[in-house]
């Protein structure tokens, strides 16, 4: 193997390394949860250009948006729908983690 | 001896970088954080493959996998109808090796003792595991169509149910047919994998047949009285492709009671039928391993703890997606893909002695009435007696009176949900 392919092999190792601490997901109730926005807001890793983002925004705002998708005073495609299987306690908490993640 | 050697051989066939950087996590899990076999690079397998690491990287995670790459059945109604190619649906899971160290091993898995908890292969390697997850999708059972075959399928009657060959061969026989044909779609009865797939099969068969062959016909010879979504593809296809496409209940003989591959006909309770093109959806089991395991019920599907989703026939083992008794979730790609998210939380709890997340589950299945025309069905569940369930006053259907702009709204969110779905699941 040369002195090339072992760079290239190392460069990977680290790369993946790194990539994986990045986005470790701790053990709890609203982290799983909030797994479930990824299939179609993307996440960390893919954030998608098609959808409303939602990783990043102030926590204030997206709870906002919840309560109003929720209660249809934003009209929405199928938010409206999702936002109703959860408590506002539960949106809040959903809110502040993608708030940080 | 032999058998590890010819393991070493496909890890190296899967390209020199899986192989070295796997090693460290290999070396790091042993005896420490555990390991998980995970059989199926499905939307359930590969998900949990890749969460598994998402929580804890120190888990060392092997997915085997009997195909090289992935043909996913969402999107293949697009192929159908020509306005997607069979390459763009088709992936591979590579990243799952090179961004997440998931040990990638391609083969077959053959047999599972759950007692000495270990999985093994086609090639006679033994794989060892602390948990296990079986994410097999469906079996077709194509004695249950008398008639049709294994050979009808793959050469005049396709059932284009596991996309890949068979979704190609039935878009070649559409671009074959002359126009004034009539296309015949069999749908089974429930359970079976997505629910809503057969409709939008007609919708986008039927969106092909407007734009090239306008004076065909599609008959849907069905075996069931209802089906997902039913209200909003009737009015979509009234309003997109009036006069071209007729249902035909089981209440109303629609069901199939056989085909004759030669003549190329069907016969159903209201008689008997000639189709230029003839789709055969068969009925379906879970897939072979999990029955071979020993893990499904005497109807054919596997029961699991809401909760977990682990195995009610075995310690240590999870079924997830297609191959599930999942309660009121439909068999979907995006249903296997949350059900694997508490697998793994699950999994990982358990490696570490912990008390696991609470188990929410979700879905969104997107279908295309046209192109610009999209519907969905979207709902969140939790655990209950009878297995996930609804979250009363939540979820449903897309309205049934809506405008163009929502209509198209929707198809633009289906497109968008399948690239992140896609990265969701194969990294």
């Amino acid at each position: 193997m040369s002195f090339r392919i072992h760079a290239l092999a190392v460069a990977l190792v680290l790369t993946a390394g790194s990539a994986v601490a990045q986005q470790r997901i701790p053990l709890n109730d609203t982290a799983l949860a909030a797994q479930a926005c990824n299939v179609c807001h993307g996440s960390q890793s893919y954030l998608s250009p098609a959808m409303p983002a939602i990783r990043g925004v102030d926590a204030a705002t997206l709870y906002t948006a919840l309560i109003e998708l929720k209660t249809d005073k934003r009209p929405s495609t199928i938010m409206g729908r999702i936002s109703r299987g959860y408590s506002d306690e539960q949106l809040k908490a959903l809110a502040d983690y993608l708030s940080k993640n | 001896m032999t058998s590890n050697i010819s393991r070493r051989k496909i890890l190296a066939g899967l390209g020199a970088t899986a192989g070295l950087f796997a090693a460290p996590h290999i070396a790091r899990a042993q005896g420490s954080a555990g390991r998980v076999v995970v059989i199926g690079g499905g939307f359930g397998g590969a998900t949990a493959a890749r969460y598994i690491k998402l929580f804890s990287p120190d888990i060392d995670v092997v997915l085997v996998e009997r195909d090289a790459t992935y043909v996913t059945c969402p999107f293949s109604n697009y192929v159908l109808a020509g306005i997607r190619d069979i390459n763009s649906i088709t992936h591979r899971r590579d990243p799952l090796g090179q961004r997440y160290g998931v040990r990638l091993v391609r083969g077959e898995a053959t047999a599972v003792d759950t007692s000495a908890r270990s999985v093994k292969l086609k090639d006679g390697a033994n794989l060892p595991y602390d948990r296990l997850v079986v994410a097999p999708g469906i079996e077709l059972n194509y004695a249950g169509v008398p008639g049709w075959s294994e050979q009808a399928a793959n050469t005049v009657m396709p059932h284009a149910w596991k996309a890949g060959p068979q979704t190609v061969l039935l878009r070649r026989q559409l671009e074959a047919m002359a126009d004034g044909g009539t296309v015949i779609i069999a749908p089974p009865a429930n359970p079976f994998r997505c629910p809503p797939g057969p409709y939008e099969r007609v919708s986008m068969i039927a969106w092909y047949l407007k734009t090239h062959k306008p004076k065909s016909k599609i008959l849907i010879l069905d075996a069931k009285d209802a089906f997902s979504k039913q209200g909003l593809f009737m009015a979509g296809w009234e309003s997109q492709y009036p006069g071209m496409i007729t249902w035909i209940a089981g209440k109303d003989g629609g069901k199939v009671e056989s085909v004759d591959p030669k003549g190329m006909t069907v016969i159903a309770g209201f008689g008997k039928e000639k189709g230029a093109v003839i789709n055969v959806i068969p009925p379906q089991t879970a897939g072979k391993i999990a029955l071979d395991a020993g893990l499904a019920e005497s109807n054919g599907w596997c029961a699991v703890d809401p909760n977990n989703f682990a195995s009610r026939k075995a310690q240590n083992v999870y079924v997830l997606g297609d191959a599930s008794i999942a309660g009121q979730m439909p068999k979907s790609g995006t249903s296997a893909n949350s059900q694997a998210k508490v697998v793994a939380a699950n999994i990982v709890a358990s490696l570490r002695g912990v008390q696991p997340p609470a188990a929410v589950y979700h879905n969104t299945c997107y279908s295309l009435v046209t192109p610009d025309y999209g519907i969905s069905v979207s709902d969140t569940y939790r655990p209950g007696s009878q297995g996930p369930t609804l979250v009363p006053n939540s979820g449903g259907v897309s309205p049934a009176r809506a405008d163009a702009a929502h209509r198209k709204a929707e198809a633009e969110y289906t497109m968008g949900w399948y690239a992140s779905i896609i990265a969701d699941t194969f990294g």
